[in-house]
């Protein structure tokens, strides 16, 4: 059960968030949507412990992490990918592709169904950006998070490739684990999400699918 | 071999110590200008060991390894906000502050009539461990390769594990290690802190092995070098800072006609790899095709 | 590493009857000294300035101009015209040349320490060069032979108060440059943010080369100044003016055009009173220990607004 409560941020006097209550039960699979700064980073940003909440609690499980660093948060079972891909810049895609909570065989099917097979042996730079976007989630996915923040995965997806990560994504997004897809898109999250909502004038707002 | 080979040969081995410790500091994304005083720190206190308290090398090289250590944890404490140029101006400064603070430090001992102990500009003389115990020059080039083999050893098992790579990631991208769970400051300290004790254990053979060291030994020359060596090297494998020390060594200052022009070659040679290979001649690409094609040699 | 080691040799009255008239002195002598640095300093910021980097290399640049306007002396004629000429001119071929191949090809993240390693290696090169130039290592350099004059009880050296009406003259002048002129007003903004610098419609390669010709011209004449004060030169002056020049820059704060000069006179005066009090020999010892200390206290330097801290943020950016 992941809880943000209260949750209220600004910027130099600027008010972002203003108070976001969002509860999530394990197996939720929610969308995240909202203009330009209104503060979806921002949350994913407080949620995975990069920056603090001017106040407000934030638990997993019932256990408060309001101000614990990255590191600890991230070892609480709390990914995220990053709004512009992240990859250790020297070393080949196939090893950083690997996380000891996944076996062999999953991990192996993994990458054959991601697509980023192909790629393994290269280094990031030598590697399209779509796939790096994949490769991203893949090694978010790899961990067996209990809670998983994807920071605008579609972008510079064509509708091609955006399709398929759907389809990846409801295949090996499973169980018990919480999803958090942020975009300004919908393509993507009519596809894999239950749930869609808002961020306006730094509050949530739920919003009925198709709507 | 003759006295002149093994000497040139220890002088390499004893300078990939060095090189080797700023190759760690590298790992961890930090460029350090002051490794030669975690050198010089191994080297007055393994001398003063042996010198005047009458200890065995092991015993001085262990205090060299520790104390070289605890500075450079000490560095790296004070400097923990420190990052970029920033940081390498700090550890330039503090070697600076080392080497002039050794010529303040006088405290000449006569040890069975012949003066030792350090004495300011004029150094610290009669370290004569290897003398009273019968190393020869080649003795001594063997245990520095010995030394230095367990070394690479160590380095070459510790590429393969998670923890190095882990490093890697946290010097490279401190965001995305933070994002995976890795705590960068922890490998921060540490790297150093080894890097220190690297140095210390190098700087103890060392004076163990010249009998003699003065302050001016441990200059801004040998950090420039140490640094230089590992960057021509490369940072895909251990053994590119030794790599950086063959070069200029074996090749530059080997070369009779080339040595009294070392310094305005080999600084132009780090400027330019710099421009065409920034990541050295063993870059971790360069060392993840040669060991595909090693393997595809194997099968 | 105190080869201007005769800088220090200031003349002084018999004055032990006196310790106001001896703190009084010991600061103007360490003010003087100051200037010399401030004029070094100019030059360290007026790069960091426009091009975020640390040139390590500088210090060569201005002891290569002495060396090569040293070597060129039977050669020159014009008396002290020549040699002050060699040696700005010496200054400024070495400045573009590290500009070219230290700074020029590296762009990006990771630009400023490529730079930074880069301008140490090439440091080591114009060294060895300047060596090669000055084979008895202790050269005269020809000197303005000006006096010493007295007054109010002070002594005062002619040449040492010229060095300060040259740092506030030419500071004077990099600030016009910089915030009165359409030029200045292009190297800041690309020392904002090259991609806008761009968009206003100038070559950001060519700036880079203006800002390090000026920066080797504002060198060869602090070189010129101080070596002539010193009326000798040798092979350490290189790393003494990096160390004095960048001290007083990360002391004024980075990039700042007056911070330079205020550095470079609080260094200067910090100097003469520890060397007074402790002696001569615990004057470098200050210059680091204050030079590790701000990185550690206050890493942006005293007066600059604190381009450390705007660089951190820019790095930590999700």
């Amino acid at each position: 059960m992941f809880e943000c409560n209260d949750i209220r941020k600004s910027f130099g006097g600027i008010d972002v968030l203003e108070g976001v209550n969002l509860t999530l039960k394990p197996g939720d699979r929610i969308g995240l949507s909202g203009g330009n700064g209104s503060g979806k980073s921002t949350l994913i940003n407080i949620a995975t412990g990069f920056v603090a909440a001017d106040s407000g609690g934030i638990s997993l499980d019932g256990k408060s992490y309001h101000r614990l660093p990255p590191w600890r948060v991230a070892r609480l079972g709390i990914r995220r990918t990053f709004q512009s891909v992240r990859m250790q810049p020297s070393a080949p895609l196939g090893e950083q592709l690997y996380d000891k909570n996944t076996d062999a065989q999953t991990r192996a099917d993994m990458l054959q169904d991601s697509g980023v097979n192909a790629y393994l042996d290269r280094f990031p730079a030598q590697a399209p950006a779509p796939v790096l976007r994949k490769a991203e989630v893949v090694r978010a996915l790899l961990a067996k998070p209990r809670l998983l923040f994807l920071d605008e995965p579609s972008a510079g997806l064509d509708a091609a490739e955006l399709e398929k990560l759907g389809v990846f994504l409801n295949r090996w997004a499973q169980g018990a684990l919480i999803l958090v897809i942020v975009e300004h898109r919908r393509d993507l999250m009519d596809m894999t999400v239950r749930q869609q909502f808002e961020l306006r004038r730094g509050r949530l707002v739920g919003i009925t699918a198709g709507a | 071999m003759s006295i002149y080979l093994a000497s040139v040969l220890t002088n390499m081995a004893l300078l990939s110590f060095l090189a080797l410790s700023a190759y760690l500091v590298l790992i961890v994304g930090e460029v350090s200008f002051g490794q030669q005083a975690f050198f010089g720190i191994g080297a007055y206190i393994a001398a003063t060991v042996t010198a005047i308290f009458h200890g065995s090398l092991i015993t001085a090289l262990l205090a060299a390894c520790v104390t070289g250590a605890l500075a450079a944890l000490l560095l790296g404490l004070l400097t923990v906000r420190l990052s970029g140029l920033y940081f390498s101006i700090a550890t330039l400064s503090f070697a600076e502050l080392y080497r002039l603070s050794l010529l303040q430090l006088r405290f000449p001992v006569e040890v069975n009539g012949r003066k030792s102990g350090p004495d300011g500009p004029e150094g610290f003389e009669n370290i004569r461990w290897a003398f009273e115990n019968n190393l020869d020059v080649h003795d001594f080039l063997l245990l520095a390769s010995l030394c230095l083999l367990v070394l690479l050893g160590v380095f070459l098992w510790l590429e393969r594990t998670q923890f190095m790579k882990n490093a890697r990631l946290a010097g490279k991208d401190g965001i995305l290690a933070q994002s995976l769970g890795i705590r960068p400051d922890f490998y921060r300290l540490l790297f150093i802190s080894a890097s220190g004790a690297l140095a210390g254990f190098g700087g103890g053979l060392f004076a163990h092995f010249n009998s003699y060291i003065e302050p001016a030994m441990f200059g801004i020359m040998l950090g420039v070098h140490s640094l230089a060596y590992a960057i021509i090297g490369g940072l895909g494998t251990p053994l590119g800072p030794l790599l950086g020390v063959a070069l200029d060594i074996g090749i530059l200052e080997s070369i009779r006609a080339l040595s009294q022009y070392r310094m305005i070659v080999f600084g132009g040679l780090v400027a330019l790899l710099l421009i065409f290979r920034p990541e050295g001649i063993l870059g971790p690409q360069t060392v993840h095709r040669l060991k595909a094609w090693m393997r595809r040699r194997d099968v | 590493m105190s080869s201007s080691a005769r800088i220090w040799e200031t003349a002084r009255l018999d004055m032990n009857a006196n310790p106001v008239m001896e703190v009084v002195q010991t600061t103007l002598d360490g003010l003087l000294v100051g200037a010399a640095y401030a004029l070094i300093a100019l030059g360290f910021s007026l790069i960091f300035g426009v091009m975020k980097r640390i040139n390590l290399a500088y210090g060569s640049c201005l002891l290569l101009g002495g060396a090569v306007a040293v070597w060129l002396e039977p050669y020159l004629g014009w008396g002290v015209v020549g040699i002050f000429a060699a040696t700005v001119i010496g200054g400024t071929v070495a400045s573009v040349y590290v500009e070219r191949l230290c700074f020029a090809p590296h762009s990006g993240r990771r630009a400023a320490t490529a730079s930074m390693i880069s301008s140490f290696a090439v440091w080591m090169q114009l060294d060895e060069i300047s060596s090669q130039l000055l084979p008895r290592r202790t050269h005269d350099f020809p000197g303005m032979a000006l006096d010493t004059i007295e007054a109010w009880g002070l002594l005062i050296r002619v040449e040492q108060l010229l060095h300060l009406l040259a740092a506030l003259a030419l500071m004077g002048g990099v600030f016009l440059l910089l915030y009165k002129s359409r030029f200045g007003l292009l190297l800041r903004a690309a020392s904002e943010n090259i991609q806008t610098a761009s968009l206003l419609g100038c070559h950001t390669s060519r700036l880079g080369l203006t800002a390090f010709a000026l920066a080797g011209v504002l060198g060869g004449v602090a070189a010129f100044l101080i070596l002539s004060n010193d009326s000798q030169i040798t092979p350490l002056f290189g790393l003494w003016s990096t160390f004095k020049g960048l001290v007083a820059m990360m002391l004024g704060g980075m990039g700042s055009i007056p911070g330079a000069i205020l550095g470079g006179l609080l260094l200067g005066v910090l100097e003469a009173h520890v060397a007074y009090h402790f002696g001569a020999e615990f004057r470098d010892i200050a210059t680091f220990a204050l030079l590790f200390l701000i990185l550690l206290v206050r890493p942006g330097g005293l007066f600059g607004k604190s381009a450390y801290r705007t660089e951190r943020n820019a790095g930590e950016r999700l």
